[in-house]
């Protein structure tokens, strides 16, 4: 795989994967390097360790590359692969035996350091870490891989109640800690959006 | 209101990507085990393909097939004709194909590569 050229660089993505289709690799390439690291970045918002999150993410350009003639382009290749990388994620913890447990629990492992610094502003990273394991899951898999709230009751193997109650839960926290007392205005919303 | 908000307000706080000065090593990473899959699938296939050509080849010559095409091509005229189409009645012709060590052998190469397909297609779902 070749290093990044100026014709690549400025190439847009439904091109790079066209050429990804007909065997470039290298457009892959630029497509990996465009895209890896918030492929990686959405895997540790959901929980996994650095190294995890590079392995899921390596499997998940692996299985894209491979499926690459299933990408339709209705969204983004960005929203693609991280839809592939959280469901490998999901998949892991399935395997794992740890899902079940975990979507039960009520709010067991809910760390206290989120409540604790609900009176300061933080990032999404710092407010996603203060959220029960179920919790921060269900948002990811909702708000960071796009998927709905049945796909993500889908892939977790579990109710669509519990999959929404973990939700909304899980939005009323970080409303809290992200922003406490501050009303997310439309305007702001669009010029952000 | 505000809920709507703050969910539009989230989804564009998850789209933005945490910058890692890594990528290109994570791209060549991830060519690498490509590259690595590739050379896994070619060695499988050619592995697979020789040992069917040498399994091929034993039947054929086992079957005296050479020793048939031999004779056929040293005879002459008509009796070239008629070995031909002897050969050709005997032993291309569906019902010329009893169950014998070829047919086993075929079925069975046929069958271990639905058996691979099948491998690789639940270690790619699991």
């Amino acid at each position: 795989m070749a290093e990044s050229t100026p014709a690549r660089a400025s190439a847009h993505d439904l091109e790079l994967v066209a050429l990804t289709a007909t065997g470039g690799r290298d457009a892959f390439g630029e497509l990996i390097r465009r895209h890896g690291s918030a492929v990686r970045g959405l895997l540790r918002r959901m929980g996994a360790d650095g190294a995890l999150a590079d392995d899921l993410a390596q499997d998940a350009f692996l299985a894209a590359f491979q499926q690459i003639s299933d990408f339709r382009g209705e969204g983004t290749f960005q929203a693609w692969v991280k839809r592939i990388a959280a469901r490998l994620y999901v998949k892991r913890w399935r395997r794992e035996a740890k899902t079940a447990a975990m979507l039960l629990a009520a709010d067991d492992g809910l760390s206290t350091a989120g409540e604790l610094i609900s009176d300061e502003r933080i990032d999404l990273d710092d407010a996603l870490k203060g959220l029960p394991a179920p919790e921060r899951l269900c948002v990811c898999l909702c708000y960071g891989a796009g998927l709905s709230h049945v796909e993500a009751a889908e892939a977790l193997n579990a109710p669509l109640g519990t999959v929404k109650s973990h939700v909304k839960r899980g939005l009323d926290r970080l409303r809290r800690r992200l922003a406490p007392g501050r009303q997310f205005s439309p305007a702001e919303a669009d010029a952000n959006g | 209101m505000a809920e709507r908000n703050f969910e539009v307000e989230l989804g564009r706080m998850f789209a933005e990507a945490p910058a890692m000065g890594d990528s290109d090593f994570f791209a060549l990473r991830v060519d690498e085990r490509l590259r690595r899959g590739w050379t896994l699938r070619r060695t499988l296939i050619g592995g697979m393909g020789l040992a069917g050509g040498v399994v091929g080849g034993a039947q054929i010559l086992g079957g005296g097939l050479v020793e048939r095409l031999g004779r056929a091509t040293t005879d002459a005229g008509g009796e070239l004709t008629g070995r031909v189409v002897d050969f050709v009645e005997n032993s291309l012709m569906p019902q010329a194909f009893p169950m014998n060590a070829e047919i086993i052998w075929f079925a069975a190469a046929a069958a271990a590569a639905a058996i691979a397909f099948a491998i690789t297609r639940v270690v790619r779902e699991f």
